[in-house]
């Protein structure tokens, strides 16, 4: 199944840019990285297509200091001493485990790094509870197996066989998601480093080739369900990525997304400044309301990370956009926001209404621009009414 | 041309560089492509303010350079800079330091007039304080103040310090703003002073500062920092900016990276250049606007000073040296240089006194304190060994106190009156922006030391790790060093790579792999004050805990202690136990009783105490501010408790138990009782009632247990407090804000210390006038009338009957049912002065379970249940004992039982009223009495007769709490003497008549 994923998101690869919905980093940055590689001096380990020092500006973004003769944007906002220890993980013989809560950024750096160092951010295997050993080493082509016996031309290669045979890095997303005896398998694909495949009568071994490395990633609300062995933990660096509660760094994500899905959509729908702030104290109040709670019921199912901040203000674009004059609207804002962290009813609503009437109609009255707070109030209570 | 002129000429390289670097930014900040037509004005005004600035730069160094009075330009806690300090300091010798210190802390300093001579017993790092107790000056928000200026062994100042001591011919004086000026330029309001405090941890994201559960460690407390050279950027964009492109985490490691390890090695014109132009960046750019304008008024104060001390003295600026923070070489105020005779107005101090003294630092504490990563003062002590090292120097000590009387002074540093460098040098500026830092003494080795040992450290401390990791880790450093554009990787690298190899999902055990870094890398250090330096309470508390010596306890020990006190075995110990108590009454973290209460009239036999002062002196020290001892200091705090303004009757008396426990001094007890009366007297409501009563009657229990009996003071504290609270009791019965727990702590104070105030000259017959009154209002709460009617009942103005009575009629009336529940609370608190009514209150809570309805009975239950839980220790066992005695011990009785009240005759209904004594017996039965009472001496000798003890007349002798009972209790035992032999008293009567 992962390796079917895999195929199409290769086959998304190799579309027109315009066709595909979302086209992997290494394709919508194309022409950064090869100017990156170009102007490159710095070594490179392996055959990584551009030293950790390029890979880093890459990431991060370039500043005046680094001297380039034009800007590098960036696209991983965090801290960059993470991205360094991510980086130079990845030039070592340990495989890097990105672990933090969801949407903190774990994928979309994953992919950053991959498509920095080969170029390719496709080779992924998503871990499921369902995942096989099978996924990540090899699978046969029963038909052909049928037919011509087993040989190299009857075997499907993993995602993670593919990235060995060609010397990239290969992406597990979820690992903590996949059973035990699925994760141990990656302990001789990351210390031997070869796939053995009995089968094969002569030639039975993969090698992988110099630059071959994998990145990992793990939900931290997953802790405990499928840990990790000791053996697989010593081969993996942890990088833990935190919640971001910088409120200027979260501005700068929430616009740097929000900017990219309008330009995928293709539309202009007006962002006041004001709701962006509006948005940021909203999530801001509801993290401190989810820390000093006490029992799971009297806190939001949802992480309240970065990620939902984008996924609300995507919901509020989309319907002002389609069912809206095109700016968007306190009430309306409000509204997706509810609509969005209410998953659990009546617990959640319960949450919500206590926060909406204790801090946020406070933080209301309090502010100096109060016609969007009044607006978003308002907007929240009519939601919250709705809900049965 | 005149000097300046030359020294422009001097600076012509450095300038030129300067404007290379100008066209170079100027480009640099905008993608060549992105540059079009229009944006080439604004491009060009841009490049020339750029072009104006560097220039203005480039003139602050060539202005530092000409000053006469040599600037010496240093950063706080920096090696480098206690490094050439030392360097100069020993080619050449200067009649005068000038510190930039607060004016008055050198007062710290000296012992008996002797410069330096506190410093002389101290491990540093130490801190001078100036302390003051309160000012009204100030707003008291802001008291105790407290600035503390530490002082480490690899800085500037300390070698300026350690230099003056050792060549009393040299002075060395501190010249910036006192302490006093400090408070007095912050706003006046109580926020001004707690926004510039230290007391938030660093939050950098990490969890780098030191876990809260590892022993009190020295802190600097609430106090103010001060330290010489602070040059960290409080603008804030232009923070952020220099740490990105350094690609750093704080300024510290910026600082070590581009400016520390390149000036180390640097000749002394190199070092003063590279630090006025980086003092002058960070003052042009990274001072916020209302930082520069403190910055400008300082420059003023300490030029003025300066000027004024040289004129004074006879001093030629050039014997002089200027040792300041690199910022105030670009300083642009007028007063700026000897050359300059404006002079400023120094503004008057206020009337504050100011104490002065030195107390232990540690190098977390100043980490703390100014917001430096944890760790960096430790790597920058290691700095400065391996600095001395390299250029093969002995830095100036400060040498302890000889033990002979002949004082020998500190190894002088040799060297003649070499000319001056700064003078004579070339511009090296140039030098240090062409090339790139050479860090000191790089070496793989030390690195590998450092991978093994925190390798080592981490399995201890539960992680899993093996030697695989140490070479992950060197090899991980070595690439972020690579990534970060660095030749060999820092000891923050090192920490880095540390966490990414070995750092898992969870932490195993206490500490985590970035504090074991630090520990690894220095840890803490602390310093110590010495015994000659401490001020006199300290050492009274040092001596008077010498006989703890010896028992596995060392008053010298840094660590925490345990001391252990057998007063049988040792009962000279009593008098170490006394100094504990009082310290730790006076400051917690100071020790700990583990084992051993100090409560009213215990005595102990063993005790065992946590002790961290030896660890942490500031605490006691700073107590000696305060006093000269440790009782001297208890005194003062409790006179000024109890004495204040809004002080009451309870933090009076608070503070008598409190001078009984730890100073046991009978004068000031009674001073401070003495006061409590005053207090008791003006106090007009019962809210304080419950707490003075409990306390009272600790103290009369107390002293009761004294062979010295109760004092004149507790005498009259009883009598007082009698006439006061029966005075207060039927304005506070009938007050509807006073709380029923009030009342009744009122009428406890009254009936259970009775016999006492009445012994000591109170009168009852005030108490029975109050209660009548109170029980002539009309709509009184349930649970209050139950209190008075109890206190009638006592008081033989009520029957039993008749509020037994009443009782029935409210649970015969379903509109007052509900009510029922108040009246058994009320009877309920009522036990808090009599246990008399507990026969009442189990025959009252019998019948509300027979006979309440459920839904009055129900919601009543937990609130019974609270109403009994804190009488649950004295008054619960007597109501068991009353309910044993009222009901069947065994099932089979229980079928013909029926309850003692049920069998009593119901007399008379309420509304009760009460008639005199007299009116219900006949005239000849009160004849009878009027006799017996006249002729008091027959009827005791009947009595007496029939083998009863003497009953004393209750008119004579108004006697203790036994005799407040009512009359058919007490006089039980006669009347049942007198039913069964009737005809005595006939006989008796016939004589009579």
């Amino acid at each position: 199944m992962a390796a079917k994923k895999t195929e199409i998101k290769e086959a998304e690869a190799t579309t027109e840019a315009g066709e595909a919905l979302r086209l992997p980093a290494e394709t919508k940055y194309a022409e950064e990285l090869r100017w990156l590689a170009s102007v490159d001096t710095s070594p490179r380990p392996f055959r990584w297509r551009l030293s950790p020092r390029m890979a880093r500006i890459f990431v991060l973004g370039s500043s005046p200091s680094d001297k380039l003769d034009r800007t590098i944007s960036q696209k991983f906002y965090g801290d960059p001493a993470l991205v360094e220890r991510a980086l130079v993980t990845l030039a070592s013989d340990r495989g890097l485990l990105l672990i933090g809560d969801p949407g903190t950024g774990k994928s979309w750096l994953a992919e950053l790094l991959a498509a920095a160092i080969c170029s390719n951010s496709t080779h992924v295997v998503q871990g499921t509870a369902g995942t096989t050993e099978d996924q990540l080493k090899y699978s046969w082509n029963v038909a052909m197996v049928i037919s011509a016996g087993q040989s190299k031309e009857s075997l499907i290669p993993s995602p993670i066989m593919t990235a060995m045979t060609r010397g990239e890095i290969g992406r597990i997303e979820e690992l903590t998601r996949c059973t035990s005896d699925v994760q141990d398998a990656l302990i001789s694909i990351l210390s031997e480093k070869y796939v053995n495949i009995p089968e094969l009568k002569s030639d039975g071994v993969v090698f992988a080739r110099p630059g071959f490395n994998i990145i990992a990633t793990a939900n931290s609300r997953d802790r405990g369900v499928n840990d990790l062995s000791t053996a697989l933990k010593r081969r993996f660096n942890f990088v833990t990525i935190p919640t971001v509660t910088n409120k200027k760094t979260e501005k700068e994500i929430v616009l740097f997304r929000t900017q990219e899905l309008l330009a995928r959509n293709a539309f202009q729908v007006d962002l006041p400044p004001a709701l962006l702030d509006i948005l940021l104290q909203t999530f801001s109040d509801l993290r401190d309301a989810q820390g000093a709670a006490t029992s799971d019921d009297a806190r939001l199912e949802s992480s309240l990370s970065t990620a939902e901040q984008i996924g609300v203000l995507e919901d509020a674009v989309l319907h002002s956009q389609f069912f809206g004059n095109a700016a968007l609207q306190s009430e309306q804002l409000a509204s997706s926001l509810i609509g969005t962290l209410v998953r659990r009813v009546p617990e959640d609503v319960a949450v919500m209404n206590k926060v909406w009437h204790s801090v946020i109609q406070k933080r209301g009255e309090q502010s100096k621009d109060k016609g969007p707070w009044e607006d978003f109030v308002k907007g929240g209570k009519k939601t919250l009414e709705t809900f049965k | 041309m005149t000097k300046k002129a030359s020294m422009s000429d001097r600076f012509g390289p450095f300038r030129e560089q300067l404007q290379a670097a100008v066209e170079a930014f100027a480009g640099g900040t905008a993608p060549r492509e992105a540059r079009v037509a229009g944006e080439q004005d604004r491009e060009a005004s841009r490049r020339s303010a750029i072009a104006a600035t560097f220039q203005a730069m480039a003139d602050d160094v060539a202005r530092a350079a000409a000053e006469p009075l040599e600037l010496f330009p240093v950063c706080h806690h920096s090696p480098s800079s206690g490094l050439h300090l030392r360097k100069r300091l020993g080619e050449r010798p200067f009649k005068v330091i000038f510190l930039e210190a607060a004016e008055g802390l050198e007062a710290s300093l000296n012992t008996g007039g002797e410069f330096g001579e506190n410093l002389r017993e101290c491990q540093f790092p130490i801190a001078l304080q100036a302390f003051s107790v309160g000012s009204s000056a100030f707003p008291s928000a802001w008291t105790p103040l407290n600035v503390v200026y530490p002082l480490t062994e690899f800085s500037a100042e300390y070698q300026a310090i350690a230099y003056a001591m050792a060549h009393p011919e040299t002075k060395l004086v501190f010249v910036d703003r006192a302490v006093d000026y400090i408070y007095q330029w912050m706003p006046k309001e109580d926020d001004a002073l707690k926004e510039r405090l230290a007391d938030e941890p660093i939050d950098d994201g990490d969890p780098t500062t030191p876990d809260a559960t590892e022993a009190p460690t020295v802190s600097h407390g609430t106090a103010l920092g001060l330290q010489v050279g602070d040059l960290l950027p409080t603008f804030d964009e232009f923070h952020e900016f220099l740490l990105k492109n350094a690609r750093v985490k704080h300024f510290s490691e910026w600082w070590d990276q581009y400016v520390e390890s390149a000036t180390l090695t640097a000749d002394y014109a190199t070092y003063r250049q590279v630090m006025f132009l980086i003092g002058s960046m960070l003052r042009r750019f990274g001072r916020r606007d209302e930082d520069i304008a403190q910055d400008r008024q300082r420059e003023r104060y300490m030029w003025t000073k300066m000027k004024g001390f040289l004129a004074e003295h006879g001093i030629d600026p050039e014997d002089a040296i200027h040792v300041c923070g690199a910022a105030h070489t670009a300083s642009d105020v007028e007063e700026f240089g000897v050359a300059s005779p404006v002079l400023w107005e120094v503004p008057p101090r206020t009337e504050t006194t100011w104490l002065y003294g030195v107390i232990p630092s540690s190098h977390l504490a100043i980490e703390h304190q100014f917001r430096h990563p944890p760790g960096s003062l430790r790597l920058a002590e290691k700095l400065w060994k391996k600095a001395l090292t390299a250029h093969n120097l002995k830095p100036f000590t400060i040498e302890k106190r000889p033990k002979s009387d002949e004082k020998k002074r500190v190894a002088r540093a040799a060297g003649g009156a070499a000319k001056s460098a700064a003078d004579t040098a070339e511009p090296a500026i140039f030098d240090y922006l062409a090339t790139s830092p050479a860090p000191l003494g790089t070496d793989d080795d030390e690195l590998v030391r450092w991978c093994i040992e925190i390798t080592t450290l981490a399995r201890n401390n539960g992680y899993l790790t093996s030697t695989a990791d140490a070479i992950a880790i060197f090899q991980t450093s070595k690439l972020l060093a690579g990534v970060r554009n660095r030749a060999f990787p820092t000891p923050y690298d090192f920490t880095d790579a540390a966490i990414t190899c070995l750092e898992k999902d969870r932490t195993p055990k206490k500490r985590d792999i970035r504090r074991l870094c630090q520990i690894m890398l220095g840890g803490d250090r602390i310093g110590q004050v010495g015994y000659a330096s401490l001020p006199p309470l300290a050492q009274d508390v040092y001596d008077r805990l010498k006989p703890l010596e010896g028992r596995g306890f060392t008053l010298e020990n840094k660590r925490t202690q345990r001391a252990l006190l057998d007063f049988k075995a040792a009962p000279e110990l009593h008098a170490c136990s006394q100094v504990l108590w009082m310290l730790h009454y006076l400051n917690r973290s100071t020790c700990v009783p583990i084992m051993g209460e100090r409560t009213l009239g215990s005595t102990p036999v063993q005790e065992s105490w946590e002790v961290y002062f030896t660890r942490t002196q500031a605490p006691i020290i700073q107590l000696g501010y305060e006093g000269i001892s440790l009782e001297h200091v208890i005194e003062k705090r409790l006179k000024a408790a109890a004495f204040a303004s809004s002080a009451t009757t309870v933090a009076a008396l608070s503070a008598v138990e409190d001078a009984i426990l730890y100073l046991r001094s009978p004068r000031l007890v009674a001073e401070l009782g003495e006061h409590a009366i005053v207090l008791l007297e003006a106090s007009t409501s019962a809210a304080e009632a419950p707490q003075v009563f409990e306390r009272i009657r600790r103290l009369v229990h107390y002293y009761r247990a004294q062979p010295t009996g109760l004092p004149a003071w507790i005498k009259r504290f009883v009598t007082t407090g009698y006439s006061h609270y029966a005075t207060l009791l039927p304005a506070s019965i009938q007050d509807e804000m006073t709380a029923a727990t009030d009342v009744a702590a009122m009428l406890s104070f009254l009936f259970t210390l009775e016999s006492l105030a009445l012994a000591f000259g109170a009168q009852r017959s005030q108490l029975l006038i109050a209660v009548k009154q109170a029980g002539g209002a009309e709509d009184l709460a349930p649970t209050k009338v139950a209190l008075l009617w109890s206190a009638e009942w006592l008081l033989g103005l009520r029957k039993i009957e008749d509020i037994r009575a009443f009782l029935d009629a409210v649970l015969d009336n379903p509109m007052m049912l509900p009510a029922f529940p108040d009246y058994v609370a009320g009877f309920l608190l009522a036990l808090g002065f009599t246990p008399l009514v507990a026969r009442v209150v189990v025959e009252l809570l019998s019948k509300a379970f027979a006979r309440l309805p459920d839904d009055v009975l129900l919601p009543w239950l937990p609130s019974l249940i609270m109403a009994l839980r804190p009488l649950a220790g004295d008054l619960v066992p007597t109501l068991l004992k009353e309910v044993s005695v009222v009901f069947p011990a065994s099932l089979a009785a229980l079928d013909g039982w029926s309850p003692p009240w049920d069998a009593a005759p119901v007399p008379v209904a309420p509304p009760v009223e009460t008639k005199s004594a007299d009116a219900n017996v006949s005239e000849e039965t009160q004849r009878i009495r009027a006799f017996l009472a006249a002729n008091g001496a027959v009827s005791e000798a009947v009595a007496a007769l029939l083998g009863c003890p003497a009953v004393a007349s209750p008119r004579e002798s108004p006697g203790p709490e036994t005799d407040a009972r009512p009359p058919e209790a007490s006089n039980g035992a006669l009347a049942e003497l007198l039913q069964r032999y009737p005809a005595t008293l006939e006989a008796v009567a016939s004589g009579s008549a």
